[in-house]
């Protein structure tokens, strides 16, 4: 039962995002990435990793996606002119990702995996993964307080208009 | 209450958790954050706190350096469960990075008046992005490294698309974004890669805490042959290649270095590459030093073709941002072989030749960078050799300057960059990779070319304007420049020289 469920989930994960990088029009990758999200959610679920799943599904499909939407609805709905499709650099990059695929693939058929690895109790309650983060964690936590800031002063410094920038200097 | 409060959540704490380790990184997180504030509540018209933002970064950079000579050699200390570790090493990187910090806020000043753009964004992104170099330079923890590494690529994203009405700026912006999200995503993907396999407790010598150097280095060495191990290495090696513009993660380096403007160039190309090489060697010396048969070939051949690859793409250019890039490339190269040295090695004097070339790099390339953004006019990305003519008779001194930079570039003797070429090069022969020591000796002689290329455009070729100057029809115009950037530029000058002779301090 698990490993039908852990292949209808993979597929649900991969095919949108197969589908999400060919796809031509923002509004249907974005749609198509929210699929792949709730796949990898369903996947953590299997896992018994709850806490991430649904950490995903509100995060990931709940607000960055409706942000990628509003984004895509700023930038104006209406499907840019696309350069045409260049199928023989796209036929070169898949025939390069899929040597390489069956590259790992044959590595690891050759040598093994060593052993399957052992299911181990779930550690994944908010409260485990709290007391984590703010334990062990707790440097790399307060330094991602930092990028984000840095995210934000620089999402502020480039989407001001141009002609607006220079108020700092010169109004009197 | 909260007396009780803290005594249990510092019972939880992991050991040696000691915030006044990283002082100097929380005091330019602060520091951010006032220059931030101060600008928000400017009134309009009086000065900004850009000048005090670049003496309080070399003030620090000082103060690193008397703190690490104050650490005998060889101890080193652990802290936040050891995460992090310091020694005299890093504190001398730490100091690396502030220095190289100090010279982009410097130049900046310059710069981005010219182009008539706010620069307290500018200090606050510097800040941070030097914050997450300095933690770089210490972390032994690959969640520690990731957080630090992306704190740096965030701000150098924004940082690279600065001049926000130049199309090849934000062109390069966009292309940097792309590249370094794809890398980050390769050196995550590596990582996670080797967490899966050392945390599983089916395998020999399962890590407690598979992100930790050290355990995870006697992971790797009970199970080389594991395709999770040997696959994650190469992710975490790929991200890591694509920071210090390794072939075949170089593609990124014209545009993006060309668009950028020319202080955040400068600090791309030394401090961000810098970064690489720290991590790359703390990387290859440490969890990955059991896998170092499979290894070795691998990053010589790297070596070999990014030598080749920079001084081949470097020999026709003729716009200098570019010839900078590209060269670099080849700088990298040749870093690399030190680095290959110090695995096949396996001691640390190699590692002291790859971090006294880094700083011979920072000299040098800060000093010619200084040079464009003066002679930079609004447009910094187009600068041309040609636009070099006749520059020892328009202005002797930056003349000057660049001569010795491109000199110490090229490894001509009385320079610092002969003596640091010199120790990577009896670094590969020790190490006896003869190969590797060729194809960087040829990529040597190839560099000569381009750089006294340059030199010759700058000294001999005459200046267009220089006839209409003879006719008494124009005047030559005076090259403006601040008398502190002088000041700077010629100590750096004065340092590369003084290296060439004197490396006592090294101690190899």
């Amino acid at each position: 039962m698990q490993d039908i469920l852990f292949y209808i989930f993979a597929a649900l994960t991969i095919l949108p995002a197969v589908a999400l990088v060919f796809s031509r029009k923002s509004v249907n990758s974005a749609m198509l990435m929210i699929l792949s999200f709730i796949g990898t959610a369903a996947l953590f679920a299997l896992l018994q990793a709850y806490l991430l799943a649904v950490l995903q599904v509100v995060v990931y499909v709940g607000a960055v996606i409706v942000l990628f939407l509003f984004i895509a609805m700023l930038v104006g709905a209406g499907s840019p002119k696309l350069a045409k499709r260049d199928f023989r650099n796209m036929a070169l990059a898949s025939g390069v990702f899929v040597l390489l695929s069956l590259f790992g693939i044959a590595a690891i058929a050759k040598t093994g995996v060593g052993t399957d690895a052992l299911p181990v109790s779930p550690a994944s309650s908010a409260a485990n993964f709290g007391m984590i983060l703010f334990t062990k964690y707790q440097l790399a936590f307060e330094i991602t307080g930092f990028l984000l800031l840095a995210a934000m002063v620089g999402v502020i410094f480039i989407s001001k208009r141009p002609d607006s920038g220079d108020t700092t200097t010169e109004a009197e | 209450m909260l007396t009780q409060a803290a005594e249990t959540f510092r019972s939880l704490a992991p050991n040696g958790v000691d915030w006044s380790s990283i002082a100097p990184e929380i005091a330019l997180g602060v520091w951010a954050l006032y220059v931030l504030l101060r600008e928000a509540f400017r009134k309009p018209g009086s000065r900004g706190a850009a000048t005090f933002t670049t003496i309080f970064l070399l003030l620090f950079s000082l103060l690193c350096v008397r703190n690490a000579f104050a650490i005998p050699a060889g101890a080193s200390a652990s802290f936040f469960g050891g995460m992090i570790e310091q020694s005299r090493t890093t504190e001398l990187l730490r100091a690396f990075f502030l220095f190289s910090g100090f010279l982009t806020t410097l130049l900046g000043g310059t710069l981005l008046k010219k182009q008539g753009v706010p620069q307290a964004e500018f200090d606050v992104l510097i800040l941070l992005a030097t914050a997450g170099l300095m933690l770089l330079a210490q972390v032994r923890d690959f969640i520690l490294l990731f957080v630090a590494l992306e704190t740096m690529s965030i701000s150098m994203y924004v940082l690279v698309a600065y001049i926000r009405h130049s199309a090849s700026s934000l062109e390069a912006g966009i292309k940097y974004l792309t590249q370094s999200g794809l890398s980050s995503a390769l050196l995550l993907a590596g990582i996670a890669l080797l967490f899966g396999a050392a945390g599983n407790t089916a395998l020999p010598g399962a890590c407690a805490d598979p992100f930790s150097f050290r355990e995870l280095r006697v992971f790797i060495f009970l199970n080389q042959g594991n395709a999770f191990v040997l696959g994650g290495a190469a992710l975490v090696l790929c991200g890591l290649f694509f920071k210090i513009a390794a072939v075949p993660f170089q593609i990124w380096v014209g545009d993006v270095y060309q668009g950028a403007p020319t202080p955040v160039t400068a600090y791309l190309g030394v401090a961000s590459k810098a970064a690489g090489f720290v991590l790359l060697v703390n990387v290859v010396t440490g969890p990955l030093l059991p896998l170092r048969g499979v290894l070795l070939p691998l990053l010589s051949a790297v070596a070999i073709l990014t030598i080749l690859f920079g001084n081949l793409a470097a020999l026709g250019q003729q716009n200098v941002k570019r010839l900078m890039g590209l060269s670099g490339i080849a700088h990298a190269g040749y870093l690399l072989m030190g680095v290959c040295a110090a695995m096949a090695l396996n001691v640390d004097w190699p590692i002291v030749a790859v971090y006294f070339y880094l700083f011979t790099y920072l000299l040098a390339s800060y000093a010619i960078f200084g040079v464009m953004s003066v002679l930079s006019g609004e447009d910094d990305s187009a600068q041309t050799l040609n636009d070099y003519a006749g520059l020892m008779k328009r202005d002797s001194f930056l003349g000057g300057i660049l001569a010795v930079s491109l000199g110490s570039l090229a490894g001509i003797p009385p320079m610092a960059g002969f003596v640091a070429k010199l120790f990577l090069f009896i670094a590969a022969f020790t190490a006896h990779l003869y190969w590797l020591a060729a194809v960087g000796l040829f990529g040597v002689v190839v560099s000569i070319y381009y750089y006294f290329n340059w030199m010759r455009v700058a000294v001999f070729v005459p200046c267009k304007t220089e006839d209409e100057v003879e006719a008494g029809t124009l005047k030559a115009a005076p090259i403006a420049s601040g008398f502190w950037l002088r000041t700077v530029l010629t100590t750096l000058a004065l340092i590369t020289v003084c290296l060439g002779f004197w490396q006592g301090f090294l101690a190899l």
